[in-house]
């Protein structure tokens, strides 16, 4: 098979490096990453290079009785979420801090509620600067807010009343605003702690807590960025049209 | 750790007589070969294991746990209540199941050096694409470890004198490896086994029980399984570095597995695993990456 015009000499460096692993390995410190090596070039093109692969990991208990009856935001569920977030971030820092890491890139996230406690894992690769970095936004950090609410019961005239009708239960859908607010609120005063100046990549999550039956959640999560010292850079992308064929099995339609 | 050449006269013949064959999609299959690489054959290899003693012992709470007889991470957590009851948990104890690593440690090593045996056979210089799995069979305690990957020649290399290389990667992802400068070594993994024997303020946290046990009410950070956690990832990760010899692990993965066996009863393990590669030439840096707008 010949070589593609792309890569010309392929072969060539397949058997270059290959060759070289002969030679004694250099006894430098070992690093470990979870990137891509998609993810380590276009990093790398921009200044940064991973060390380790580092994780940060808390579990904060809340106390019983908190869910199912009440009024109001649930807050003790709020501040478990909190707290597992901050003790998590904060320990993440400390693995790539040690590990001679400037800062941590692609963290995953995993997060559970509990009705006894918040679980938060984060894995993620410490990265160093190589050169200049010519990033025109700097990332500053991860923000989250959270905020869960109760739903109030209606009463059993109104249960009654509206049970053959077709009605919005303002109940919940009061809460959920609510919570949206309260957790959107808390997600952007953090970008504001951290010196940021907005949240992107911002995913939420929201709904009725499976385990609650009167109570909702909402969880927002993202990325606190501010300019960088070259302020923002303006980008003028070019338009392309892919000549990738988007169908990737057989289609009977192309034969009509 | 496999015996030398256990390799079945059977398998010796298949591989010596028949086609080649090879896991590799399409895609990488074309990308392995104009990278140079040729498929030899699909190789592979088995180790089933039992691990012994699965938590025995301990839980009477009687014994040290074979964790510190084996110079393993464990740590007591104490009451801080004093004697409140008999069914008060007065004493917890996070331990490593060293057992269980050790026999993790075996049946993955013993199915990794079984395929490269199979590899060296056919004179491979390396085994691409490798996938790993890890089956419980019949009951609890006993696993099948099965690795298999493409085992390939480098055309124009001379002979290969050592054992072949390995890794997990294949196809495409492989060439950017080689552009970027590396060159693969290994597969690498390496596992980590903690068990939390909660003592009474975690077994409340993690419950919801306990009343005024369990800490006035207060929204607190359990540091029993915080802990396990950490010592379970860090014990999984400084594991794979000292397999690195100084070389990057690449494309790392980690798993964790939590599981529950009973009130206050946790097991955490951890897998990591990723490819061993040397910086064989320097970093060509790419162009600031260009932005574009696709009209499809």
């Amino acid at each position: 098979m010949s070589a593609t015009p792309e890569a010309p000499d392929l072969k060539a460096v397949v058997r270059r490096a290959l060759a070289a692993l002969e030679a004694p390995g250099t006894e430098s410190a070992p690093t470990t990453s979870d990137l891509s090596i998609d993810e380590e070039l276009a990093l790398h093109s921009i200044g940064w290079e991973p060390v380790e692969l580092v994780s940060g990991v808390s579990l904060v208990s809340i106390p019983v009785g908190w869910w199912n009856w009440g009024q109001g935001e649930i807050t003790a569920a709020a501040e478990a979420h909190r707290h597992a977030f901050a003790n998590a971030i904060t320990r993440l820092h400390r693995e790539a801090a040690r590990a001679g890491g400037h800062g941590v890139v692609g963290v995953r996230i995993e997060r559970a509620v509990h009705p006894t406690h918040v679980e938060v894992a984060l894995v993620g690769s410490a990265v160093r600067p190589v050169g200049a970095s010519l990033a025109g936004w700097e990332t500053v950090g991860l923000c989250v807010g959270a905020s869960f609410v109760f739903a109030p019961r209606r009463s059993v005239g109104a249960v009654l009343g509206q049970q053959t009708q077709n009605v919005e239960l303002t109940n919940f859908t009061e809460a959920m605003y609510a919570a949206r607010e309260t957790a959107m609120t808390r997600m952007q005063d953090g970008a504001l702690a951290l010196g940021g100046t907005g949240v992107v990549g911002v995913t939420v999550e929201e709904g009725p807590m499976g385990f609650a039956s009167h109570a909702v959640g909402f969880v927002a999560i993202g990325t606190v960025v501010r300019p960088g010292p070259t302020g923002h850079q303006r980008v003028a992308p070019i338009t392309v049209v892919s000549l990738d064929d988007a169908a990737v099995s057989f289609d009977a339609r192309t034969l009509e | 750790m496999a015996p030398s050449s256990d390799l079945p006269e059977a398998a010796s013949r298949r591989l010596a007589e028949g086609s080649f064959s090879s896991g590799l999609s399409v895609a990488d299959f074309a990308a392995c070969l104009s990278m140079g690489l040729e498929p030899l054959g699909l190789v592979q290899g088995f180790c089933a294991m039992q691990w012994g003693t699965y938590g025995g012992g301990i839980l009477a709470g009687a014994m040290a746990p074979p964790a510190v007889a084996a110079g393993g991470y464990a740590e007591v957590y104490q009451c801080p209540h004093g004697f409140v009851s008999g069914e008060h948990r007065a004493w917890g104890q996070n331990y490593e199941q060293t057992w269980i690593e050790a026999a993790w440690r075996t049946g993955f090593s013993s199915a990794l050096s079984r395929m490269v045996e199979e590899a060296t056979t056919l004179d491979a210089h390396g085994v691409v694409g490798v996938v790993d799995t890890e089956t419980p069979l019949v009951e609890a305690g006993i696993a099948e470890f099965h690795l298999r990957g493409t085992a390939v020649r480098v055309e124009g290399a001379p002979a290969p004198t050592g054992s072949p290389w390995t890794t997990f990667l294949a196809g495409q992802r492989l060439a950017k490896v080689f552009e970027a400068g590396y060159a693969p070594l290994g597969a690498v993994a390496s596992t980590s086994s903690v068990r939390v024997w909660a003592n009474c303020v975690t077994e409340y946290a993690l419950e919801g029980t306990g009343g005024v046990w369990s800490g006035g009410g207060q929204v607190a950070e359990v540091d029993q399984v915080v802990r396990a956690h950490g010592v379970a990832r860090e014990l999984a990760r400084s594991r794979v570095r000292s397999d690195l010899h100084g070389d990057a692990l690449h494309g790392a993965d980690l798993y964790v597995l939590t599981r529950e066996h009973g009130p206050g009863d946790l097991e955490i393990q951890v897998r990591l695993k990723g490819n061993r590669v040397r910086r064989v030439a320097p970093f060509s840096p790419l162009p600031v990456p260009q932005l574009t707008v696709a009209l499809s």
